[in-house]
């Protein structure tokens, strides 16, 4: 064998990483790009490949960042931690990336060593995380899962701060209501500990208005026309017993490996396979099967054989779909041709035909399961897409929503209450947030300026059409106000809500610009009882974010950008 | 580094104006006068004659971005509907440009997607009052003459030009009809009613009588032509401003009036209305779904179960080349098979057959779609037995003995069909065909009782399909293609398919041809499946047009939330500036529709320039304003408007003028898309370019690209 040998080439080292231009300018290039997608009225991006491949419009972290190639390690740790926080709460991507980046920028400005700043960034985060789950905080309201309103305002917020979605005010009524429905159909009706939510499926049908959208309890399975005329001429017995194959029915062979397999002449293997593909449909027969689902093909023949006895066969039902097949039915998936034990046979209550759009579906109806799909229509592709990753979105943060029954005020509210939270407390009480570790009461207040000037410019983002942002100076939220010489004096008839919708504009809250520099206040705790009480009467409704993403998002954009602080050296491998 | 990133609007916005010029090529085909198009390739110097908007974008290649998400629209919109694509690519256009308009007045990106947005809302909520409700279309059929199985009607084809004649000739048949006796529960009474405020107190003590119905179906007839509406102006006022204030009962109020004013319940008006100009297509259409209906009929014995138009059930068989005299419908399947075939098909007439269907490819090699075939297998012989057959003959054989075994003479095959069988069979006089439609397929399972199956060894008993019968479509070698090809149709008692033969001298013009018939076919078909149509000739556009002007010149009330758009639920000071800037959002809106009529009343040839339809529109758009109602004053002045818009030459015979209609669903859908995909173009900021695109992106034009 020839072998090439080339001389290693040396490998690349370079210091301080983050003082040279070039990274400080791809930083804020992937800022500005992250920036100017967040929230409800940010700017969308059109990804393609530039050779006339799909295009893709998206403002939201998890399509972005797996779409941007990015180089240097600086940037694939910031993109690598915030997918991996978005894998795991689907939620608050931008709210990390965006965070990260503005504490990296900000405290590049102060001169203070890099250990103290990790330190002290640690400790800021350690107070936020605390008083966001104390019971003191002012800016998150307990979850009733008896209160819709609230769970509604939270899907809401969450398709509203998607504008590629291409929703108007009456389709975001109508997605909210049937995620929630979809979300309640997952919770088994028996609450034995610990609970097993079920699944939603999302079924795409594109082309559709969005409102022919719907939930249906149980499975959907598409299927061609031919089929279900097929289908349709069995008779129809409930319950029925099904049996689940994940292994391919077509009758090919298993992979024989490398090498040839030598047949001699009078021996078909195809017609063998066929004739053990037969006999267990026999098997299926003589144990009274009445529903064959497989993930992969069956072999045309097999199904005549199954459906002249009387069995219903669906093929091409996809690895998606497995899952909650198995739940729904209790059936074992079958990997293997050889003889079925009793066991992993299942059975459903009934089924049925339908037909959405062009497409026609076997649907599945459980007798008691917690799997529901959720039909999905958008006009486009792009906004489909879109769409699609919005539900998945919403649907797993309310699984989030059950295990901490907790939601954050929004629109910027709990960014800027935080941030007068955290000053108040640095000037009067700076022992609260400093531990006795030698870190000076000077140097605590310079980062924690840096740290609450990144809160509050993440808050800021929310603007894209040049507003100016306001805060009050009682409960520190959020306000938003057209820009431009407009006296100071009567503020109050400008402003009609905050950020989120809990506080309405009164005379007696006073409010400054969020950029200029103001005494620290104590932004008034624990949020009054009555701001949480949504009737659907009203007009307004509330913004709201999940509390276990945001706490996880504030806590990554902290590490990772002490990690990225901390980085000494680059050490680059260039063979 | 692999990824490059554009901002896309500095100063104009790019996309915008990409999707404006692209609109702009497909200007010609709005309106019922189309003119067609060249394209021609520079490179291999071929060029494909196009008259849709469809087939144009097919023919360019659109690699921006934001043309591709203009294709993939416009493709949308034709795979669900099969209509309204025209619409959507120029009012894309129009309203990038209107898009850009408010740009460059200062209006923040966020109030122009909301209040666009919500108005086109508003606007689908107002055009309600102008649906024509389609109900008991096929209770008149009994009247119309029979179609026996094998008359087959012939039509002259004008597809270019109108044919107010005989659509006028459809208008008397139907006058004549109204004095017919057995129809009486339409005409019991002719006394025209002055004004809605006589009229419904009038309904209301009827009711309690039992023959409120009867009075209705009366006064659908009345006003069947001439609108009977004399509002007072007084009245309007106050009925419009009640219903701005309460757009749900307006809407209730308006809607109930219209359904009093208009209906539509013959399907030769319902089809001259849909036909926009294109008699001929329409005519094979509307006999398509008599031949339907009537086979219905037949096949339940009575008409117990509602008749749904089954439009998969419709194919089409187009002979280019041949003369447009021949374009007919049928009942049964037409296919053109080789010219070959002649002598078998003439001995397989007249006889039943049997037939077998298969879903796959009729080939030795054919696997069913899933089995992955092992390369890595050999055969060894055993003896040194001389093989005499190839394994193809050996298959062939094997297929041959089991049709003879089974007495199937015909073999309709979905996929590929091997030659050597087909030849094979032919000598034992059996017709194979293949590349058969799923449909047809699916439709001659279901007539004949045969089972599609996979492989041709899966046939039993079971499986054969029983009573075909196969014949020349006319004399034999009367008709043949330039292929060389013969159409032979093939028929069952039960079946339900019927085709559309479609001739065109011209062979270039073939494709436009049958995307024609497919339009109007898919016209009918929504305005069945709907049970609605929209009064046409632009009039809901001159509805939205006018209702827009209206909503911009009002102050928006305090507390009116309804037109917020998603803006409502924020408290940023967008929404508190709304009003500043609303007007302008509307007024740029409407603009889009403005020139959506001025061209299209161009385009149709009855004004010199633009600017003359476009004092036309601004004459009436001023009543219209004026008359403080919009929708009762086109209800009122609809003959006038929609002769102005489709033909004025006959406007001293407004009586006769035929009403046009449009498709509800489809129409509305193709406005949404286009305003989506302009809004989605808008919010966009920055181009990403993923994977290695952007070595291909050349020095000189680095200049505004980022790196990462």
């Amino acid at each position: 064998m020839l072998s090439r040998l080339e001389a290693k080439k040396p490998s690349l080292c370079y210091s301080e990483p983050l003082t040279t231009e070039k990274v400080r300018a791809t930083l804020s290039v992937l800022k500005g790009i992250l920036t100017s997608c967040y929230g409800p009225s940010g700017r969308l991006k059109q990804l393609h490949n530039g050779m006339g491949g799909a295009v893709c419009t998206t403002s939201q972290s998890a399509v972005l960042l797996r779409n941007l190639s990015v180089t240097h390690p600086i940037l694939k740790i910031l993109t690598t931690s915030v997918q991996n926080h978005v894998s795991c709460f689907s939620d608050c991507g931008l709210f990390t990336a965006i965070l990260c980046c503005n504490l990296i920028e900000n405290v590049q400005k102060t001169d203070l060593t890099v250990t103290t700043t990790i330190k002290l960034n640690t400790h800021l985060l350690n107070f936020c995380t605390n008083y966001l789950r104390s019971e003191v905080c002012g800016c998150r309201i307990p979850v009733d899962f008896s209160n819709t309103p609230i769970l509604l305002c939270l899907v809401r917020s969450i398709l509203t701060s998607k504008p590629a979605c291409m929703l108007t005010r009456k389709e975001i009524d109508h997605i909210s209501v049937l995620i929630l429905r979809a979300f309640l159909l997952t919770i088994p009706e028996n609450t034995e500990d610990p609970i097993i939510l079920g699944k939603s499926i999302i079924v795409p049908l594109k082309g559709q208005r969005v409102t022919d959208s719907t939930v249906l309890p149980g499975v959907l399975i598409e299927v061609s026309e031919v089929q279900l005329m097929k289908i349709l001429l069995v008779r129809k017995s409930s319950p029925l017993k099904v049996v689940l194959f994940s292994t391919s029915l077509s009758g090919d062979f298993s992979d024989p490996g490398e090498g040839n397999v030598v047949v001699s002449d009078g021996v078909f293997l195809e017609n063998a396979v066929l004739d053990q593909l037969i006999n267990l449909g026999r098997q299926l027969v003589s144990d009274r099967v009445e529903l064959v689902l497989c993930q992969k093909v069956i072999h045309p023949s097999l199904k005549q054989f199954l459906t002249t006895h009387q069995v219903i066969a669906i093929d091409r039902v996809g690895v998606m779909l497995m899952e909650p097949l198995s739940k729904v039915t209790g059936a074992q998936p079958i990997g293997s041709l050889g003889s079925i034990s009793p066991g992993s046979y299942g059975s459903v209550k009934d089924w049925c035909s339908a037909k959405f759009g062009c497409k026609h579906f076997f649907h599945l109806i459980p007798n008691e399961a917690t799997v529901s799909s959720l039909l999905l229509c958008n006009r486009s592709d792009t906004a489909w897409d879109e769409l699609k990753l919005t539900c998945q979105t919403a649907l797993h943060v309310l699984q989030l929503i059950i295990k901490e029954p907790w939601v954050l005020l929004g629109g910027g509210c709990t960014e800027t209450h935080l941030a007068a939270y955290i000053r108040h407390k640095t000037y009067e009480e700076p022992g609260s947030i400093l531990q006795d570790d030698g870190c000076t009461q000077a140097e605590l207040q310079l980062i924690a300026e840096a740290f609450c000037s990144a809160l509050e410019s993440l808050a800021g983002s929310l603007e894209h059409d040049g507003g100016e942002i306001l805060i009050d100076m009682k409960y520190g939220h959020f306000w938003s106000i057209q820009a431009g010489p407009s006296s100071v004096v009567n503020w109050t008839d400008l402003l009609s809500r905050c950020g989120c919708g809990v506080y309405s504009s009164q005379e007696e809250l006073g409010w400054s610009f969020l950029r200029s520099t103001c005494h620290p206040f104590v932004p008034q705790t624990c949020l009054p009882h009555e701001s949480w009480e949504v009737s659907p009467q009203s007009a307004h409704s509330l913004t709201l974010d999940c509390l276990t993403a945001k706490l996880s998002g504030l806590q990554v954009a902290v590490e990772t950008a002490n990690l990225i602080l901390d980085l000494a050296y680059v050490i680059e491998d260039k063979s | 580094m692999v990824m490059a990133c554009r901002v896309m609007n500095k100063r104009r916005h790019m996309g915008l104006q990409q999707l404006s010029s692209f609109a702009e090529t497909g200007r010609t085909f709005l309106g019922p006068v189309k003119s067609s198009k060249f394209i021609t390739d520079e490179e291999c110097h071929e060029s494909v004659l196009v008259s849709s908007t469809v087939r144009l974008l097919e023919s360019l290649e659109m690699t921006s971005a934001t043309g591709q998400l203009l294709n993939e629209a416009v493709q949308a919109q034709n795979d669900t509907y099969r209509t309204g694509a025209t619409t959507l690519l120029f009012l894309a256009g129009a309203w990038s440009s209107a898009v850009e308009e408010c740009l460059h007045l200062g209006v923040p990106i966020a109030i122009i997607v909301s209040v666009m947005s919500e108005a086109l809302n508003s606007c689908s909520e107002e055009v309600v009052s102008l649906q024509v409700p389609v109900h008991n279309i096929f209770d008149h059929m009994g009247s119309t003459k029979a179609i026996s199985e094998l008359e087959t009607v012939s039509v002259s084809l004008c597809p270019f030009l109108q044919d107010p004649s005989g659509a006028s000739s459809v208008q008397e048949e139907h006058d004549h009809r109204d004095g017919v006796p057995q129809l009486t529960t339409y005409n019991l009474s002719r006394r025209p009613v002055k004004s809605p405020k006589f009229f419904q107190p009038d309904a209301k003590i009827e009711a309690g009588e039992n023959t409120s119905q009867t009075l209705k179906n009366s006064l659908h007839t009345d006003t069947f032509r001439k609108s009977i509406f004399i509002h007072s102006r007084h009245f309007n006022r106050t009925d419009n401003n009640q219903g701005i204030h309460k757009p749900d009962r307006f809407q209730e109020q308006r809607g109930a009036t219209t359904f009093q004013t208009y209906r539509c319940d013959d399907l030769a008006e319902l089809a001259v209305g849909l036909s926009h100009g294109d008699h001929s297509s329409m005519k094979l259409v509307e006999e398509a779904v008599r031949l339907q209906y009537q086979n219905a009929c037949m096949q339940q014995g009575n008409c117990g179960v509602p008749f749904v138009f089954d439009i998969s059930r419709l194919f089409t068989c187009t002979l280019p080349g041949l003369p447009e005299t021949f374009s007919c419908v049928c009942p049964g399947y037409i296919m053109l098979v080789s010219i070959s075939c002649a002598a078998l098909i003439k001995e397989l007439q007249n006889q039943p057959i049997r037939v077998v269907l298969i879903e796959g490819d009729l080939t030795e090699s054919y696997r069913h779609l899933g089995f992955n075939k092992s390369t890595n297998i050999k055969t060894v012989l055993d003896s040194v037995k001389l093989q005499e057959d190839s394994s193809e003959e050996l298959w062939a054989n094997h297929v041959l003995q089991l049709l003879i075994q089974f007495n199937v003479n015909l073999i309709l095959v979905k996929g590929n069909v091997s030659e050597h069988l087909t030849e094979k069979c032919m000598h034992s006089k059996r017709l194979v065909v293949g590349s058969v439609n799923g449909h047809v397929i699916q439709a001659f399972a279901e007539a004949t009782g045969a089972v599609q199956v996979a492989y041709i060894t899966q046939v039993n008993e079971d499986c054969v399909g029983n009573g075909i019968s196969v014949a020349f479509w006319r004399k034999p070698l009367d008709v043949v293609d330039r292929n060389n090809r013969i159409p032979v149709l093939l028929k069952t008692e039960r079946i339900n398919l019927i085709t559309a033969v479609l001739a065109s001298p011209v062979s270039a013009q073939m494709q436009t041809k049958e995307d024609r018939f497919w339009t109007c076919a898919y016209r009918i078909y929504h305005a069945l499946k709907e049970e609605k149509v929209f009064l046409g000739g632009s009039a809901v556009e001159f509805l939205c047009l006018s209702h827009l002007q209206i909503l911009a010149e009002q102050p928006l009330q305090k507390g009116d939330r309804a037109c917020l758009g998603w803006l409502r639920d924020t408290s940023s000071w967008l929404a508190s500036s709304l009003a500043i800037y609303r007007p302008t959002v509307l007024k740029c809106l409407a603009n889009g529709w403005y020139k959506y009529l001025s061209v299209l009343l161009y385009n149709t040839a009855s004004y010199s320039s633009e600017l003359e339809a476009s004092t036309f529109i601004q004459h009436h758009l001023q009543n219209a304003i004026g008359s403080g109602s919009p929708s009762s004053y086109i209800l009122k002045e609809y003959s006038k408007l929609a002769s102005g818009i489709f033909n004025s030459s006959i406007s001293n015979k407004l009586e006769q003028f035929p009403r046009v209609y449009d498709v509800v669903t489809p129409k509305i859908e193709a406005w949404r898309r286009a305003l989506d995909l302009v809004l989605l173009v808008l919010q966009t900021d920055s181009e990403i370019i993923t994977g290695l695109g952007h070595v291909q992106i050349n020095s000189q034009k680095l200049e505004g690209f980022l790196f990462l």
